[in-house]
Parts: structure tokens; sequence; C-alpha cells
């Protein structure tokens, strides 16, 4: 082949798009170094330069940049210590956000615990005071008398039910609860619900009908926590109701 | 510096944008061969973008673009010691040694390895660029080139971009397009002629 014909060819030979004959054969007449053939050389590779660069443009992703100088021992700060130190403040506001919210939660629930607890005081000393008032209350006492035994009263009343005022309480102990006990004539004791004291004094009411005649007796024990069908400990309140 | 005060001011704008490019890359070539540190990060400001779209147009596949870029900056990084900082086009070379690790692949896909890698890997040498027009890829000539190529015939835009953007051969064109050799060789031989006389022209203009 001529060179013009040789040439022709340049862009392919140099896109390593020829038949292995027609590589062969530019590779021998380069080798005998024609000058005019290096420099069409040189035009072709500026030409497929110019063609590669057609490509639509894309923006490489930034980590890229990054770990190519990282793999050529580059040290690459960037921007990476502004984004170390926005990540340790935003962490920083964040756990104070947190413990500032933690905080105020509990504060919330306190609060919200003491008003439930508050509100269900006021409706027990409402509750108390209506039975008080009621003419249809009967009272009775126990304890009067002894050397330190709990001592209150028991107030009954048909509709309402059964109101216990007691101090002088002894300790329930760990794990354990006041049980009311209301003890028909001739009956088992019946459960009338648990209930806390508040520095050995007591309020407990049962509420609804009651069977006032029948009720022979209002006892309370100490039980576990959970409560008991039928008293399992010593009686320390026993109030008699009279006929 | 006289005659840029004759030009109108955009081309003499553009003349000078080249002109300093130019001694940008020929400087940088010499900071890469003296292992400058902040040499590389600044190859890849200049020429990552290109070569990582080049690779993209080939792979099609943004993973695989990112491995082949930097294996194209660290086989130019390992190689330049042989590159000719005062004559050769940097940017050339780069986008060739991109365009070949792109085709590299594709043909370990395609499984058309075997010859392809040595060949490649032959063409890409840095002494290949030392007589090449370092201004290949001023923005004028690249837009006269791409002006004449939108200008092709379909089917010598197709085997361009076969050759270009798949590492064809003229055989394997004319296989997959279903045309005889000789057909395929007058499609390839005609694209490459404009597309040639049209950088003559943009050198001499």
């Amino acid at each position: 082949m001529t060179c013009q014909e040789l040439q022709e060819m340049f862009e392919l030979y140099a896109l390593g798009a020829l038949e292995p004959e027609e590589r062969t054969e530019i590779e021998a007449h380069l080798a005998r170094g024609c000058e005019n053939c290096g420099q069409a050389l040189a035009n072709a590779l500026a030409l497929n330069a110019g063609v590669f660069s057609f490509a639509p443009s894309i923006k490489p992703p930034g980590r890229l940049k990054r770990r190519l100088l990282t793999s050529v021992g580059v040290h690459y700060p960037g921007w990476g210590w502004v984004w170390a130190l926005g990540a340790v403040c935003l962490l920083l506001v964040a756990a104070w956000l947190g413990v500032e919210e933690r905080s105020r939660t509990y504060e919330l629930a306190d609060a919200r615990r003491a008003l439930l607890e508050s509100n269900g005081e006021r409706d027990r000393l409402t509750q108390a005071l209506q039975f008080l008032s009621d003419p249809q209350t009967r009272p009775a006492s126990f304890g009067r008398g002894q050397t330190a035994p709990p001592r209150g009263y028991v107030f009954l009343h048909p509709q309402m039910g059964v109101l216990l005022i007691a101090s002088n309480l002894p300790a329930a102990g760990a794990g354990k609860t006041y049980e009311m006990w209301v003890i028909p004539k001739g009956g088992t004791p019946q459960p009338a619900g648990l209930f806390q004291s508040d520095g050995m004094r007591a309020l407990h009411i049962l509420s609804g009908p009651v069977d006032v005649g029948a009720i022979g007796t209002v006892a309370v024990t100490i039980e576990p926590a959970a409560g008991s069908f039928t008293p399992t400990m010593p009686i320390i309140i026993a109030a008699p109701i009279g006929s | 510096m006289l005659f840029l005060k004759l030009l109108p001011a955009g081309l003499a704008f553009a003349i000078l944008q080249v002109a300093l490019r130019l001694a940008d890359d020929a400087n940088l070539a010499r900071r890469l061969k003296a292992r400058e540190p902040k040499a590389m990060n600044d190859l890849y400001d200049r020429y990552g973008r290109l070569a990582y779209s080049v690779i993209c147009r080939i792979v099609r596949n943004p993973s695989t673009a990112e491995d082949l870029v930097q294996e194209t900056f660290l086989r130019v990084w390992n190689r330049v010691q042989s590159f000719d900082a005062e004559r050769g086009a940097l940017g050339a070379w780069v986008l060739t040694v991109a365009r070949n690790r792109a085709i590299d692949h594709l043909r370990s896909v395609d499984g058309r390895m075997e010859a392809g890698a040595i060949e490649l890997d032959h063409l890409e040498r840095p002494g290949l660029f030392a007589k090449l027009d370092s201004a290949a890829l001023a923005m004028d000539r690249v837009r006269r080139l791409k002006s004449a190529f939108d200008k092709l015939t379909p089917t010598q835009r197709q085997v361009i971009e076969l050759a270009y953007y798949e590492g064809m051969s003229q055989s394997e064109m004319a296989e997959r397009l279903k045309q005889p050799l000789g057909t395929v060789k007058t499609w390839t031989r005609s694209a490459l002629k404009i597309l040639r006389d049209e950088l003559a022209e943009a050198a001499i203009a």
C-alpha cells in the first residue's frame, strides 16, 4: 500500500479496529521511520481524541476523586473536616435536645401523675364528704381503748357503699398492701378493695349499694400486693357493725 | 501580543484561552513527572469529568466507569515519565487511555479480549502523543469536528460509533450490520475523510 492508502487507515489503526494483516503492514511501514506517516498518525490520534470528547458530559461522583488521590498516596482533605465538624456539632445538639426532651417528658409525666393523684384524692374526699353528710349513713368505730391499735371509723350507706377512715395502721411492708373485707353476718369475708396508707393513715371507699343490715363486720388485713380472695393474714382492723 | 489587539475581542479571548491551557498542560505534565502531590489533583480536575463521560458512554454503567477512571489515571500516573511534557498533548493521551480502558472492559465482557488488550496497550504509549498538535482538544476544533460528524449520513455515523465507542473492527461491523465488508469499509473511509478534512481546515484557520 502507498503512504496515502495507509494514512486513510490510521484512525482505525489507533483505535485498534483494523484486521491483523492491515495492522502488521502499518506497523512495518511506521517502523521504517516514514516522517509523513508519523505526522499523519499524530493527526489521526488528535482526530480520535476529538471524537471521544463528543460523549455527553456527565459529572463524576465526588468520591471518585478522593478514591483516586488516596490510591496514589495523595492526602485529600477536601471539605471532609467541615463535614466532620458539622457532624460533631449536630450530634452534640441532638444529644442536648434528647436530654432536654427526655427531662421534659419526665417532668410532664410527673406533673400528669401528680394531677391525676390530686384529682383522685379530691374525688375520694368529695365522696367521703357525701358519705358523712348523708342521713342514711351508719357509722361504726374500731380500736377505741386499745394501746396502740389502728383506730378509725367505718361508715355504711345503702347506695354509696362502705367508707373506711383509719389511722395508726401498722406498716404493710415491701410487696404488701392493705385489703378491706366486708363480712356478712354468719357469712364468709368478701374482698372489698385494696388500698395503701399515707403515713399510717388511710381512707378507702367500697363504692356501690350494700345490704347494710346484713353486714356483721368490716375488717382489714395485710395481703400480698396483688390482693387475696380470702384473708390470709391476721386481721389488723375489725369493726363490728351494730344492728 | 500586539496582534491580539487587532482581532475581534471574542476570537482574541479564545486564542488566549487555548494558549493558557496548553501552557498549563505542559506545566502540569512536568509537575506529574516530578511527582508533585497536587499535580494528580489538578490532572483530575482538568480531565476527570471528560474521562468519566467517555467511559460512561462506552460501558454505560456508572459503577464500572468509576473503576475504569481510576485505572485510567493510575496508568497515566505510572507512565507519565515517558511523556514528552514540552510537545505532547496531555488531554488527548488521557482520553485515549480512558477510551481504551473502557473498550478493553467491553471486549473482556464480550469475550473479545485476547488480542485486543495487547493491541490497545500498544496504541496508547506516551511516545505516540509526542507529535500531536497540543491543541487537539481546543474547543473550537472539537466544535467543528462535531458539526462535521452531525452532517454524516446515518450509516457513516453508525460505523464511526461502532469503531470509536464499541471498539469493533470493520469485519465485526460488517457482521453486526449484516453488510458486505467492502461496503462497511467504504462507509468508514468516507466518514473519516470528511472528519479529517474538517480538522485540517480547522488547523489552517
